[in-house]
Parts: C-alpha cells; structure tokens; sequence
C-alpha cells in the first residue's frame, strides 16, 4: 500500500509545456481537452527584477474526495494506492463528480463518454516506468513524485524541508499535490 | 490570444437545461401530490366523488415525475449504463439517496393514482387488470390515510432533496446554500398548488368547488411571500459571507443576462404577477377563471424560471 503524491517545485519550474506534451501523448487526451495545464502569469516586479509565476492545474489527489463522495455508483473511487480514479463500466455519465469538483480538474471525455482527469498514468506511464510521464520529462526536475507513507522516499524530505501549499486549503479536501511557492513577490492593491 | 497552456474556457457549463426541466418537473410533482393530498384530508369523509383538485394532482405527480426520470435518463452521457445507479449505491451521495427515494416515491404515486382513478379504470379496457389487483386496491383504500401520509412525507423528501442535490456541490457558491433545499421545497409546493388549480379547472371543470379554489389560492398566497423570503435570505446569506460569494451575488443580480432572467422572469412572473392579480382582479378570491389560470400558468413559468437560472448562474458566476 502507497500513498502517491506530487511536489510541484514552481521555483525551479521554466513553463516549457513539456509535461503537458507528454500527458497528452501518454494518455492520448482528446484535442481541446486538457488533465494537465501549467499556467503562465506575469511578468511581475520592476524591471529588471522581473519572474513569472506557474500555476499547475491538474487532478489535485485529495485525501477527502469531493468527487468520490458525490459519485452515486462509486464509479469515482480511491484506490488503495491513493489515486483517485474512474471506474468506466460503473460510471452513467451524470457528471455530478465533475461539478463537484472545486478545483475543475475534469472534464468529459466525448470518446469514453466517460468524466476523465489525471491518475498519475496509472494505467499508462506510471505501469510501465513507475512514475507519470510529466514527471519524467520534466528537464528542471520540477516535479517530484513519491509515496507520502514512505519516510525514505525523496518526497518525503522534500516535504518536511521545504514550505508548501496547498490549493483551497479552506474546503478540507487535504490534497496530495503540493506546490513550493515562488518566493519572488511583488506588491499589487 | 491562444494561450500556449491551452483554453481556459473548457466546460464552462456541466448541466445544461435539462437538468433544470428535471428539478421543475420533480418540484412539481412533490407539490402537486401534497397539494392533492392536503386537499382530499380536508373533507372529513374521504370518499369517492373526488375534488377536481384531488383528481387533477394525483394525475400531474405521477406524470411528471416519470417524465422528468426520462428526461433525466437520456441526459447521462451514457443512458444505457442507468441500472448501475440501481445497483450501486452511494450512501455519502445525494443523487444516490435521491435514486431510492425515487425508487419509492414514483410507485406509490402512480398507485395512488390509480386508486383515485379505480372507478374510471374499472369501466375502461383495463377491467380485467384491475379485478385481478381488487384485493390489494381494497387493502390500500382502507388504510388510505397512512398510505396518503407515506406518499406525503415521501412527496416532501422529493421536494428538498432537489435542493441538497445542488447544495452538495462546494465549486458553485450559488448552490452550495443551507436555504437552497427549502427554497425549492417551497417553489415546488408553490408550482404544484398552481398546476393542481389549473388542470383542475381544465380537466375537471364539473368537480371544481369554488371553495377549494379559494382555499387553495390562499395557500398559494401564502407560499409566495415565504419563497421570496428564501431568495432574499439566499443572496443576503451569501453576500454576508464576503469574498468570492460576496461578488458571486452582486454579479448573478446585476450582470448579464441571467440577471435579467431572474428580476424579470423568477421575480415578474412567480411573485409580482401573481400578487397584483391576488389583490387586484382576485381580491378576497372570487371565481374568475380567466384570472386564475392566467395566475398559475405564470406562478408555473416563474418557478421553472428559478429553477434555470439558479442551474445555469450557479456554473457561470463564480466570483473570482
């Protein structure tokens, strides 16, 4: 038994898109359709101490699943290595799950007709190589992915060394995405 | 600009209309069949000759819950795979507690129907069926009045649970509301006192009693002030929690067109039509027919009316 997680380290992330790419290659996500977005704002600051910032949209692992607990037939389930995933056969497309979710990290697929979103590639890359194919094209190694339960993992120290956040702390879904923020600020009223 | 992360504009709307013709029909039907059953508890005797009110209710509920199922079957995007909802149940799952409860409640109210009906079923093409269920008819027309209170708390439960359903959903602030489940219990109710008094008079124009009218268009009129109180207390409770639902609220009352919706068609035409013709051509509820069906057909249009713009502005404002 795992819990699988993920640091995204937007300190060392560039906004290359390449662990978009492979997402939509690995899991051969449909045109317009997106389980994993890494969003670009700024420039912010005074020239010349200019920074982006980057945002990670994507499935965020809760631990307490608003998308599971509104699932009528249980076709929105965790399974016991802690990713949150879609059974296809149980699933009747009420798309309760993907209004439920707070963070809009799914959307329909028109080929399955079935809600999809971002399982680590647990059926694609992470089978085959053992980790997503985001993390493992990552050139600045921004990503990092692990097993929370694991004290010897590398997600582990990081986590316990590092500050980090978690999106919509407030709604008590306890995510298993982490982003270490940027530490670059700049004042906006 | 083509933003290189990609559009940001995907899935704006999960539930589209049909999904608001479901929660107007399953209103309805809650409202119509308490409408129906408070009306018939109201003669001491309780026996045949019905009310039209009674007739006219018992017939809607049935109907437009069955309708409002199918509606709401063909709108899955796999309607097919339906039985798994009758199969797999989710306890934690409003939709999953809305599916048993319908599971009872659609039955019941098409056999109470039928009890209300067994005169004119018997004299149809249907006489054999309903000699062979004789027995069980008997059974249930002698223990009429739990089974009527049965069918009432589960015509309730259909009511708010419509609410919760919307209710449960945290991403949306315009449902996520403790008053959302009361609101449409009471519009509900509202619409139904309104389609039994229309189809009552429309279909059964020689049961029609001019004092049940009466009796029920004051209940309809008190069902309107409550039900503007609940839209009131819902914006005024959201906007009290400040932030994002602060300006969710001031943009799903001023901005775009499903504010003009709301102010025009939810407020027009389910509580000020509605109350000018109560105190103008219906003052102390005389019997003008033209009148009263214009008043129900407009309460019925305002609280499908409600039930769109609450669906369709609860996805678009968000706030932020």
């Amino acid at each position: 038994m795992m819990k699988y997680a993920m640091v995204f380290n937007s300190q060392k992330c560039i906004g290359c898109q390449s662990c978009s790419i492979a997402c939509r290659s690995e899991n051969k996500v449909p045109e317009g359709l997106y389980r994993l977005q890494v969003k670009i704002q700024g420039p912010k600051g005074v020239f010349p101490n200019l920074a982006f910032d980057y945002e990670r949209f994507s499935c965020q692992m809760c631990e307490n699943t608003p998308c599971v607990s509104v699932c009528p037939t249980h076709a929105s389930f965790m399974d016991e290595n802690g990713i949150v995933d879609i059974d296809a056969n149980k699933c009747v497309g009420c798309l309760y799950c993907i209004s439920a979710c707070p963070y809009h990290a799914r959307f329909l697929n028109p080929q399955t007709k079935v809600p999809d979103k971002c399982n680590f590639c647990k059926d694609t890359h992470l089978k085959l190589h053992g980790e997503p194919a985001c993390v493992s094209v990552c050139p600045t190694d921004a990503l990092v992915f692990g097993d929370l339960d694991n004290m010897n993992d590398p997600i582990y120290e990081i986590l316990s060394k590092k500050n980090f956040t978690r999106k919509k702390e407030h709604l008590g879904t306890k995510p298993k995405l982490f982003t270490i923020p940027n530490k670059k600020g700049e004042i906006k009223l | 600009m083509n933003e290189i992360w990609g559009n940001e504009s995907v899935n704006a709307i999960v539930w589209h209309w049909p999904i608001a013709l479901y929660l107007f029909l399953a209103g309805l039907s809650s409202g119509a069949m308490m409408t129906a059953l408070s009306v018939e508890w109201m003669n001491p005797k309780r026996k045949a000759p019905w009310d039209a009110f009674v007739k006219a209710g018992v017939l809607i509920a049935p109907i437009t819950i069955i309708v409002g199922l199918i509606v709401l079957i063909f709108d899955l995007t796999k309607p097919l795979n339906f039985y798994q909802l009758l199969i797999h149940y989710n306890l934690k799952s409003v939709m999953s507690l809305g599916v048993l409860l319908l599971l009872f409640y659609t039955p019941l109210c098409a056999i109470y129907a039928i009890l209300r009906f067994r005169l004119t079923l018997s004299k149809s093409f249907l006489w054999p069926v309903m000699n062979l269920f004789g027995g069980v008819l008997d059974f249930l027309e002698k223990n009429s009045l739990w089974f009527g209170r049965l069918v009432f708390a589960l015509a309730g439960g259909v009511g708010v649970y419509t609410g919760f359903l919307l209710s449960a959903i945290q991403t949306y602030p315009l449902y996520n509301s403790p008053i959302l489940p009361i609101l449409f219990l009471a519009s509900g109710l509202s619409s139904g006192i309104a389609a039994c008094i229309c189809f009552g008079i429309l279909l059964f124009s020689e049961e029609v009693s001019k004092e049940k009218t009466k009796y029920l268009l004051t209940m309809d009129l008190r069902v309107i002030p409550i039900e503007s109180l609940l839209l009131f207390a819902l914006f005024v409770g959201l906007y009290f929690q400040g932030g994002d639902k602060a300006l969710v609220v001031l943009s799903a009352l001023s901005e775009g067109s499903w504010a003009m919706i709301f102010w025009v068609c939810v407020v027009g035409f389910s509580v000020v039509i509605p109350s000018v013709i109560a105190l103008t051509a219906l003052k102390n509820h005389a019997y003008k027919v033209n009148f009263i069906l214009l008043n129900s057909i407009s309460i019925m249009l305002g609280v499908f009316a409600l039930r769109m713009y609450i669906l369709y502005a609860g996805q678009l404002y968000l706030g932020a």
